[in-house]
């Protein structure tokens, strides 16, 4: 475990050299804030109203949190860099040193987003503020609970992530596959909550990653409950297991197939 | 004892055929059609604990698909592989601790962190403690000399000082072995032989056992005692270097300036390299001719300046490369 705590601090320190290029990184975070800050302040013409449940503020904080999440853990080892190093062999220079490759790239992956998450986080909580103000009914004591949620949802993003990655020990270009995955993220997970959508489409999203990785983190800060943290985090443990699983058997069978080039 | 044992390893590659054309492209995707390529072919040889060995061969002969079956990167189609009586595909993990690897042209440092933090982090994922990290930096840095710029970023150094570098973090857990993929590829005459120095006093301080492939001839003659020559994944040669330069060929090159042409192409065992007036490149066959029989043919008033030599190791490799092509 120290080597993986050691991979996660010097990437981390690493990633303190980028600083700038993160808060250039914002400008595609505000505009998608922005429009949905308006959007909702104009179909909530009356801020009273409840649309599925949800008051303006409520579903304001809603579009905020889903978007520290998407935005702040977006990373490229994950995706592009995870490829191109199986596709060009370039993997194995990785693969003769005494850690698990799968541990050490998940070590690496949290080292690189944390900066940039806390970054995320304390400016969307600003702009939260700022336009809608504090959330009614939170209660920051349950802040103990729902962290180790946004800690399995980030876990649980990045093993599945890795799953389409690893695809490219069989695939010319796992690329399209994490555009798709980005693409659902994005549309049905962080702009509108699970509750907005058709009923027969309701226990689809359900039963999908956004489930654990999005709309559950976020229900439980705009609208905590036990009953909910239980489910959140059974769903949670159901997908950690599955993509641990998927990932280390994928990986194994890669492995035995890869074709380093030059040699 | 022996670092590594190798018997009958082989190692094929499949890899992808595409035809010309859209038409190509569209079969390709309905109708995948692959080729096998024999990378390794059989092959066997050991080496014992504390040798320097050039493993080389041209591009594409199999030196470094060889070296990643040795380390547990690829697995072997056929063949046993022990390094340090570790089985590198069941135990690669366990034999990471044991071994150390520099890929010249693959940097394995940290190029926004100095060697200092590089070396801890190399250190703290071979476990070691750091009292012993910092140990270790502290020999490794006098034996290479890095004193001057241990703690510049990585990406601030010159290539000859990253390679050092490289080699110190690839040194960090006391590795029995240390495979060596053309380590001074791109590096100044001066920078060479500072690295060819350091590898020898590790080797001799150590007892490190090395294992080398290099296209560099210099850093194969100044390091290793004995050289394997591989070619279209099959061991051609495997023999001393000094059985090598001197009993391979059996041919010595002389350079002699004289007054007139003299023409010797009909003489048995002599080839004549280059004829330009006086100035004559010839290349005596020892088994044919004897040296001094050569020297006798050779008018010593008429000659102005004469200079005797060896066949230079690389027109030896490149001979055996060629001969093996011709076999094939």
């Amino acid at each position: 475990m120290r080597k993986y705590i050691f991979i996660f601090k010097t990437t981390f320190l690493e990633s303190l050299q980028y600083t700038l290029n993160i808060i250039l990184g914002f400008v595609s975070f505000f505009v998608v804030l922005f429009v949905f800050l308006n959007l909702w302040q104009y179909i909530y013409a009356d801020s009273t109203n409840l649309i599925s449940g949800y008051s303006m503020e409520q579903m304001i904080w809603y579009v905020i949190i889903t978007e520290i999440i998407f935005f702040g853990t977006r990373n490229r080892t994950l995706t592009g860099q995870m490829t191109s190093d199986i596709k060009s062999g370039t993997i194995a220079y990785n693969m003769n040193k005494p850690y698990n490759y799968i541990y050490y790239i998940v070590s690496r992956h949290l080292g690189e987003i944390t900066l940039r998450f806390f970054l995320y986080l304390g400016i969307g909580i600003l702009i939260g503020y700022h336009f809608v103000g504090g959330l009614a009914g939170f209660q920051a004591v349950n802040l103990i609970l729902i962290v180790p949620v946004f800690l399995l949802g980030t876990l649980i993003n990045s093993f599945l992530r890795m799953c389409i990655s690893i695809l490219s020990f069989w695939m010319e270009d796992a690329g399209p596959y994490h555009w798709i995955y980005d693409k659902i993220i994005i549309v049905v997970g962080t702009l509108f909550p699970v509750e907005m959508f058709p009923d027969w489409a309701q226990p689809l999203i359900k039963f999908s990653p956004i489930y654990v990785v999005t709309y559950g983190p976020a229900k439980l800060v705009i609208d905590f409950s036990m009953e909910m943290l239980w489910r959140v985090l059974l769903a949670q443990g159901i997908y950690l297991g599955i993509t641990i699983i998927i990932i280390t058997v994928m990986y194994q069978k890669g492995v035995k197939k890869l074709n380093v080039n030059g040699g | 004892m022996k670092a590594i044992q190798v018997k009958n390893l082989s190692k094929t590659f499949k890899v992808k055929v595409k035809e010309k054309g859209f038409r190509g492209s569209m079969s390709s995707i309905i109708k995948p059609r692959y080729k096998s390529i024999l990378a390794v072919d059989n092959i066997s040889f050991e080496v014992e604990q504390g040798e320097i060995l050039a493993f080389i061969g041209p591009n594409g002969a199999g030196k470094s698909t060889t070296i990643k079956m040795l380390t547990g990167i690829l697995y072997p189609n056929n063949g046993e592989v022990s390094v340090m009586n570790i089985n590198p595909c069941a135990k690669r993990k366990q034999l990471a601790y044991k071994i150390g690897t520099v890929f010249g042209q693959k940097e394995q440092l940290w190029t926004h962190l100095t060697p200092y933090d590089n070396f801890k982090f190399f250190g703290a994922i071979y476990d070691l403690a750091d009292t012993v990290i910092e140990e270790r930096i502290n020999e490794l840095k006098k034996t290479f000399e890095l004193e001057e710029f241990i703690n510049t970023p990585v990406r601030n150094l010159s290539l000859g000082q990253r390679i050092r570098c490289e080699i110190v973090a690839s040194l960090i857990h006391k590795p029995e072995v240390l495979f060596l993929d053309e380590p001074t590829i791109g590096l100044d005459p001066v920078v060479k032989e500072n690295i060819r120095e350091l590898i020898k006093k590790m080797n001799r301080e150590y007892q490190t056992t090395v294992f080398l492939t290099s296209h560099d001839v210099g850093d194969i003659e100044k390091l290793c005692k004995r050289i394997i020559i591989v070619n279209h994944g099959r061991i051609v040669l495997d023999d001393s270097m000094e059985h090598l330069k001197y009993h391979y060929l059996n041919k010595k090159i002389v350079e002699v300036k004289m007054k007139e042409t003299v023409d010797f192409t009909a003489e048995e065992g002599i080839t004549v390299l280059k004829s330009k007036g006086g100035n004559l490149k010839l290349a005596i066959d020892t088994t044919k001719k004897k040296i001094n029989d050569a020297l006798r043919l050779i008018d010593a008033d008429n000659m102005i300046d004469i200079n005797i030599s060896n066949v230079p190791l690389e027109n030896i490799i490149t001979e055996i490369y060629r001969e093996n092509k011709v076999l094939l």
